[in-house]
């Protein structure tokens, strides 16, 4: 066996997507001359072999999964995915199709592409997975929802009713559905595998082993695996392997149902085995030597009648059952289990005691005859008729086949395989079954023998492209990985000094048509030598804070995921999001912007660990990916950023000369009512309720006292001849947008706006505390909020007292001594402090239970112990 | 980064909701276009791209936040949704409850209270909808059509309580209603749409109705086979009295008249069994019921009547109807089991059924005629609708070949009756112990013995008695030897010997193989005393006494075989054992034999047994008395 070498000849090529074909669903059988084959795609391709060219090319609507030739009716059946089981006339090709639309863009193509009419649908029915056509039957597998389901139909013809005679049904199993698209179907991996045993002799016909189909098995086996019955009734029966490696029958005779009598699965369907892997392949072989009477009568291969039956899963699990007779003369079933080398692609066997079957790697055969394989020594007892204890698959040599089946045009002494590799070349691949004695060699086989190297190079150089391209994908993974495990060291370590990569966020007012909206900018700089590449991306949340009127609710949180997209060394990228205000014109300040970066492993990873070779083990591909969780990867946190009050706020009294004082566009409002509050501005004198309100109710106001010395200390750079007073203003608004025009000025008091449209009134001023300090009077400053909106004053005033409390860590850490204080008065503050905010946790527990009502009194009071705490009763040192 | 609404202004709104409004509707009439087209690929393709609109629409609506004014809307649409896949897919699946549960979900974005609902059970769920509903009156009407499409599907996966609970709930949650899910359901008041509502393809009151049906009609047959006859009935009655679809009620009425005759009213079950066969569609299981009937009453020829119109309705090719594109009664009802009273198998079970009432009420020429009929059908394979009768309810295939034999023996075509048992032997020739090593093995009475089926041995029995018809002896007693070689090799093993097929199960019972024995065993003695080698006899109704000592049969000829070789103490022993039997009651012994079997011990019974004993009884007392 090990000496036959393969001859073999490439037919034809077809279109194959990129990476090649996918295994499972391409078909290839032979019919006298003719060739069908599909790959897998919407496509079937007739190929004359003796005139070396392709004939016609039928269209299906969707990728076709299984075919079919019924050769004494000149029908080929074929399974469209998703859509039924189409029946092609071979007579008259014409009549299947509809002449008028005859692809015309098409044109370029040598022979006509087909597209098949919607009425030679002979069976609609999208679930379907399987067929196989007997002579007056049509057997199918649906993929219900939980389970699979064979139906029995009579054979449709063309041009005949669209629904067949439905004859029986009965559920086999049940299956775990493949996770997907709820709702939606997903083609599955592996398609359940039908074929049709008979009986010799028996009046149901068969015998048109064209592909995978049907074949006879001797009556013993037959007996013994099905059962008396369908022994008694001739039946053929129906063996199906299915995707969870259940190997099943279904005695075909049985199988008559109606909606009255359902079939029962428990009388019809019967298990034979599992194989615990998906079947790939049932067929059937002949392993005990040509008996004299088939040598006699010179049975066509068709009708030799097999002893034994194969399946073959797609791991390289290979059952093998045949029957024998035990010591005190009963039936016994005998059966092998085997392992080749797998993943196995696809197999066929033709008649003889031969099993072919492919993997990426090459294309194998075993023999199961007896005798094949040298006897085990330590059984050399064996039983004559037994099935050989191990296999030893020899190689053909040819790589990467996905189709194969068994020509029956081979000359006597031969077999002849046709083939389709992943590239989609059609081959033939000629072996005798001899192992040829030492031959001169002619011309005529010295060229042949050239031939067969220069395709045996082929084969090798397709197998080194796929391979190459394989480490070349996983060399790019390493080096992205190696560069990400550099750049988080180096982010990590360096948490004092500059950075590699900073992130920098700053905000600015935008125009936009109806409102005007807060920006923020975030500059992702690259300062270091590394770049980054695919699969960073930068993250960046926005974190809104609580509003402070409702109690419960928490600030709201938005991710926005930017993908980085090779960024080199000095380069930077610009990222602009927007803060608000909402359409309702709230803007919950303050804003935390934290930035980092994340690196994905998934994306880098994956596509390595996926195999780039589709002919490797689709699980493959699926495990490696399960071991990398959704969300893995490395994050590291480059800013956090905090937006507040001051840096918000606008100033349209402060316009610099050069540029015109934009008009504010309060947010969410109409611009109609804009222009009519512009209309109103000249008209200094505030009118009706609004002036009376500013008469006698006066706006919320909060301060803050900081010492004079602190201060002084902590400008010291900065002020450079200024007076603290406005030194202090251009420290506070140091981040706001309008900063240089504040710079420009020297003021002590500014007018601002906040985003909700409210006025907001700085005011700074220098005041002498006296009764904190036994060393006399301290010079401070006072910084005064004032605004019609309560809100927005807290705001502001958290703001201010946020950037005192850096200044004053800061101050500290310089170590500076405070001066004497007198203590006695600090601890009388302090406890008035906590009077009152004990009252502020009871009134806020009131508040969460009260009724509308008396809460509305409680709210009153809780502001006025705010406000109380708020008051200047303190000095900042 | 884009902002959530697009829809700027209400007016956008709603016209985008008047857009998808109108869309719905055009979805919902294209299904009834198609629902009035019959069955061709084009409506199929149409139903199919109507789904997919449903499914387009369903998405876009998901799309946004979920929004009052918008659900009833969307509502809607997922409902419609529902419908059509459930009656395309002709059953419901977890799909189904996805989608009803996403609907929920959305309707608790509105109320701001979904958080911590989301680890609930759909129960829970559909608790705080309908509470949360309960502000919002505008989605009363189509929670309540959703309602109906998670009752529907509960009852199809039989969650009888967490239905109960919801229909509770829908009927305003008193404590202390009624747990009667018949009565909820009846009480259960779906509000009406109003006018401009969106189109649906069944609203909530035709669901209501349907499920009242199925409800009905499932517990009835239920109850039906659970003996509870008179609530069986009311239930029954319920649902022939709601909203029921011709074919179904044919079914209706076949239980109503199997409930009746159960309950000893043959004439009331008469009316509605007649009722059933006049609403067409099915006529099986009513004329199998009637079969059913016309056996209790006594009436052979109108049962065998019945049967005989039964295998004829059954060999009608039926027709599969369009289904309907909405949620059908038929849909929420179990499948047939062989239990039901309404199962009627197939053609061929109906012919084997009449052949073998046939041979039981004694008509063998007319039972003979349909055993070779299904023969016939059943081995020509012309016709692939004719199926056999599978292996559980029935007998196996090599015991309908049996008995075939039985019954041509029985009609006197002893040699039809050869010829039936020859060709079971060649066609299961190859599954046979070989029968040459067979030989082999038992001479040297080493080897471990075969396994044999019974039935191989019970086609040499029944060839024997044949061979005895044509009054070959020879032939016959070489028969019965064999037969009771292989019985005697045939121990009954409880464990199924590898994949051998398992109907020997049923009729390897110990019972079986006595009996099969002792006929043997008796059989052959009687044609040893027919050709006159007493001895012979004797050794055999010994043996098949002794193998079957209950068997008054085997006794009987024991006795009469010994008064003939005047061993009158040996007679008058067995005399007495004989009687003291005769004292005891009678056990009911035949009840698990084939068919076959009990035939072929009809034909060595006989039947002045206790008219000789009695005589015999008189003579054995006469000496004594002397």
């Amino acid at each position: 066996m090990a000496g036959d070498a393969p001859r073999v000849h490439y037919l034809a090529g077809f279109s194959c997507p990129l990476g090649g074909l996918e295994a499972g669903k391409p078909r290839v059988l032979c019919h006298e001359a003719e060739v069908f084959l599909s790959t897998g795609s919407e496509f079937v391709y007739v190929y004359d072999q003796e005139g070396g060219l392709l004939t016609a090319v039928y269209r299906f609507p969707g990728q076709v999964w299984h075919l079919q030739l019924l050769a004494p009716h000149r029908a080929l059946y074929v399974l469209c995915a998703r859509r039924g089981i189409y029946c092609l006339s071979l007579d008259t090709p014409s009549r299947s199709v509809s002449q008028a639309n005859k692809d015309s863009e098409d044109g370029e193509l040598p022979y006509p592409v087909i597209p098949v009419d919607p009425d030679a649908c002979v069976l609609p029915d999208a679930t379907l997975c399987a067929f196989t056509v007997l002579d007056d039957m049509l057997v199918t597998l649906a993929q219900g929802p939980t389970q699979w389901k064979m139906q029995l139909f009579e054979r449709p013809c063309l041009g005949e009713d669209p629904q067949p005679g439905q004859v029986g049904e009965v559920e086999l199993s049940t299956y775990t559905p493949h996770p997907g698209i709820p709702g939606k179907p997903t083609a599955p991996c592996f398609l359940p595998v039908l074929c049709c045993v008979s009986l010799p002799g028996s009046r149901a016909p068969h015998g048109h082993p064209q592909g995978r189909g049907t074949f006879t098995l001797e009556e013993a086996l037959f007996g013994l695996l099905f059962g008396a019955d369908a022994t008694l009734l001739e039946s053929p029966v129906i063996l199906c392997g299915l995707p969870d490696g259940q190997l099943s029958c279904v005695v075909l005779r049985a199988l008559v149902t109606s909606r009255s009598a359902p079939g029962n699965p428990k009388a019809l369907v019967r298990i034979l085995h599992h194989l615990e892997e998906p079947v790939i392949f049932i067929g059937a072989l002949k392993t005990e030597p040509q008996a004299e009477e088939a040598v006699e009568s010179e049975l066509p291969s068709e009708e030799v009648h097999s002893d034994c039956l194969v399946a073959l899963g797609h791991d390289g699990r290979m059952l093998a059952i045949k029957a024998s007779w035990d010591e005190s003369g009963n039936l016994v079933p005998e059966l092998q289990e085997y392992c080749l080398p797998g993943p196995v692609l696809c197999a066929a066997c033709g008649g003889g005691s031969r099993i072919y079957h492919s993997t990426p790697l090459d294309l194998c055969v075993v023999d199961l005859a007896q005798g094949s394989t040298p006897l085990d020594p330590q059984q050399p007892n064996r039983a004559p008729g037994g099935l050989p204890p191990t296999l030893c698959p020899a190689s053909l040599s040819i790589c990467s086949v996905l189709t194969v089946s068994v020509s029956p045009r081979a000359p006597a002494g031969e077999t002849m395989l046709l083939a389709l590799s992943a590239k989609g070349r059609l081959m033939t691949c000629s072996l005798s079954c001899k192992t040829p004695g030492p031959t001169r060699m002619t011309a005529a086989s010295a060229d042949r023998k050239i031939k067969e190297l220069l395709s045996g190079i082929g084969d090798v150089s397709e197998r080194v492209s796929f391979l190459k391209k394989a480490v070349d994908q996983r060399n790019k993974a390493l080096t992205s990985l190696n560069e990400a495990m550099n750049l988080s060291c180096a982010l990590l370590s360096s948490r004092q000094g500059p950075r590699p990569i900073s992130c920098t966020t700053t905000t600015s007012w935008s125009r936009l048509p109806l409102q005007d909206v807060l920006t923020a900018t975030c500059l992702l700089e690259n300062s270091g030598d590394f770049s980054l590449d695919r699969g960073w991306t930068l993250c960046i949340q926005v974190l809104t804070s609580s509003s402070a009127l409702d109690l419960d609710a928490a600030g709201s949180a938005v991710s926005y995921t930017i993908p980085v997209d090779r960024l080199g060394p000095g380069s930077q990228r610009e990222v602009t999001l927007p803060l608000g205000p909402t359409e309702s014109g709230v803007l919950d300040l303050p804003v935390t912007v934290s930035c980092a970066l994340f690196y994905s492993l998934r994306e880098v990873v994956g596509g390595a660990l996926a195999p780039s070779d589709p002919l490797e083990d689709p699980f493959l591909e699926e495990h490696a990916l399960d071991l990398l969780p959704e969300q893995e990867g490395i994050c590291l946190p480059l800013s956090r950023h905090t937006v507040d009050m001051l840096q918000c706020l606008r100033f349209p009294g402060l316009a610099s000369p050069h540029a015109q004082a934009p008009s504010l566009l309060s947010p969410a409002c109409d611009p109609v009512d804009t222009f009519l509050e512009t209309c109103r501005v000249p008209s200094r004198e505030p009118a009706g309720l609004a002036s009376l309100r500013a008469k006698y109710l006066p706006p919320p106001v909060a301060s803050v006292q900081v010492s004079a010395e602190l201060l002084r200390m902590a400008l010291e750079d900065a002020r450079s001849g200024v007076p603290l007073c406005s030194a202090t203003l251009r420290w506070l608004l140091a981040e706001n947008a309008a900063v240089d025009t504040v710079k420009a000025q020297t003021l002590s008091s500014i007018q601002g706006v906040a985003p909700s449209g409210t006025d907001i009134h700085l005011i700074i001023h220098e005041v002498t505390v006296t009764d904190l300090c036994p060393a006399g009077p301290i010079q401070a400053v006072e910084i005064q909020v004032e605004s019609s909106s309560l809100a927005d004053m807290c705001r502001a005033h958290h703001a201010i007292v946020g950037r005192m409390q850096a200044m004053v860590r800061e101050q500290a850490a310089q170590n500076s001594s405070p001066p004497d204080l007198r203590m006695q008065y600090l601890r009388q503050i302090h406890a008035n402090h906590e009077v009152l905010l004990r009252e502020v946790q009871a009134l806020r527990d009131r508040l969460c239970t009260e009724d509308e009502a008396s809460s509305c009194a409680t709210a009153q009071r809780l502001l006025q112990v705010y406000k109380q705490l708020r008051s200047p009763s303190l000095v900042l040192l | 980064m884009a902002h959530p609404s697009f829809l700027g202004s209400p007016a956008a709104r709603a016209s985008c909701l008047d857009l998808w409004k109108e869309k719905n509707d055009r979805l919902v009439r294209q299904a009834k276009v198609a629902q009035d087209s019959g069955l061709s690929p084009r409506r199929q393709q149409l139903v199919q791209d109507t789904l997919e609109g449903l499914r387009e629409l369903l998405h876009t609506l998901h799309g946004l936040p979920a929004a009052v004014p918008v659900l009833p809307l969307e509502l809607t649409v997922t409902c419609n949704f529902i419908i059509l896949k459930v009656s395309l897919a002709q059953g419901f699946t977890e799909d189904q409850a996805q989608d009803i549960q996403r609907g929920l979900e959305r309707v608790l974005e509105t109320q701001e209270q979904l958080g911590p609902r989301l680890e609930q059970g759909i129960r829970k769920l559909w608790e705080s909808v309908l509470h949360a509903s309960s502000l919002l009156l505008e989605l009363l009407p189509v929670l309540h059509h959703l309602a109906g499409l998670q009752a529907a599907l509960w009852l199809s996966t039989d969650c009888l309580e967490d239905l109960t609970l919801l229909l509770q709930t829908l009927n305003g949650n008193q404590n202390g209603t009624s747990k009667d899910l018949l009565l909820l359901l009846k009480t259960w008041n779906p509000p009406a749409l109003e006018s401009d509502a969106p189109l649906t393809l069944q609203d909530a009151r035709g669901l209501r109705d349907v499920l009242l049906t199925a409800f009905a009609y499932r517990q009835g047959l239920q109850e039906l086979i659970s003996g509870s006859l008179p609530r069986a009935l009311s239930s029954l009655h319920e649902a022939a009295s709601g909203l029921c679809p011709r074919p179904l009620l044919v079914q209706v009425y076949t239980a109503l008249g199997s409930c009746l005759r159960k309950m000893g009213n043959p004439q009331r079950a008469l009316l509605y069994l007649i009722a059933a066969l006049k609403g067409g569609s099915s006529y099986g299981p009513p004329l199998l019921e009637a079969s059913r009937l016309y056996r209790q009453l006594g009436d052979t020829a109108a049962e065998l009547e019945s049967l005989e119109l039964l295998v004829k309705a059954l060999s009608a090719t039926h027709t599969s109807e369009v289904p309907q594109l909405i949620i059908e009664v038929e849909l929420l009802l179990p499948q047939p089991d062989p239990a039901s009273p309404l199962y009627c198998g197939t053609q061929s079970q109906a012919k084997h059924l009449l052949a073998s009432r046939c041979l039981q009420m004694g008509r063998a020429e007319d039972a003979a005629e349909h055993y070779l009929d299904l023969l016939a059908l059943l081995l020509d394979g012309s016709d692939p609708r004719f199926c056999p009768p599978p292996c559980p309810p029935g007998p196996c295939m090599p015991e309908v070949f049996l008995e075939a034999a039985a019954a041509l023996i029985q009609a006197g075509r002893a040699q039809d009756a050869l010829t039936v048992c020859e060709e079971l032997l060649t066609r299961t020739s190859s599954l046979l112990p070989k029968i040459s090593q067979l030989w082999g093995d038992a001479r040297k009475g080493t080897k471990k013995l075969p396994s044999c089926p019974l039935w191989v041995s019970a086609v040499y029995l029944l060839q024997g008695w044949a061979w005895v018809q044509l009054r070959t002896p020879k032939e016959a007693i070489s028969k019965f030897s064999r037969c009771l070689e292989l019985l005697f090799w045939a121990i009954p093993e409880d464990k199924e010997q590898g994949t051998a097929s398992k109907c020997e199960q049923g009729c390897r019972s110990d019972v079986a193989l006595q009996q099969l024995r002792a006929a043997a065993l008796i059989s052959r003695g009687l044609e040893w005393a027919a050709s006159g080698q007493d001895t012979k006899a004797l050794q055999d109704f010994l043996l098949s006494v002794q193998m079957c000592p209950g068997n008054r049969d085997a006794s009987f000829h024991l006795l009469q075989t010994l008064r003939r070789l005047d061993r009158r103490d040996e007679a008058t022993a067995v005399c007495w054992r004989l009687q003291a039997q005769t004292q005891l009651p009678q056990e009911e012994t035949t009840w698990s034999l084939p068919l076959y079997l009990e035939i072929y011990l009809s034909w060595i019974h006989s039947p002045d047994c206790e008219t000789l004993l009695e005589e015999f009884q008189t003579s054995l007392l006469e000496p004594h008395d002397l």
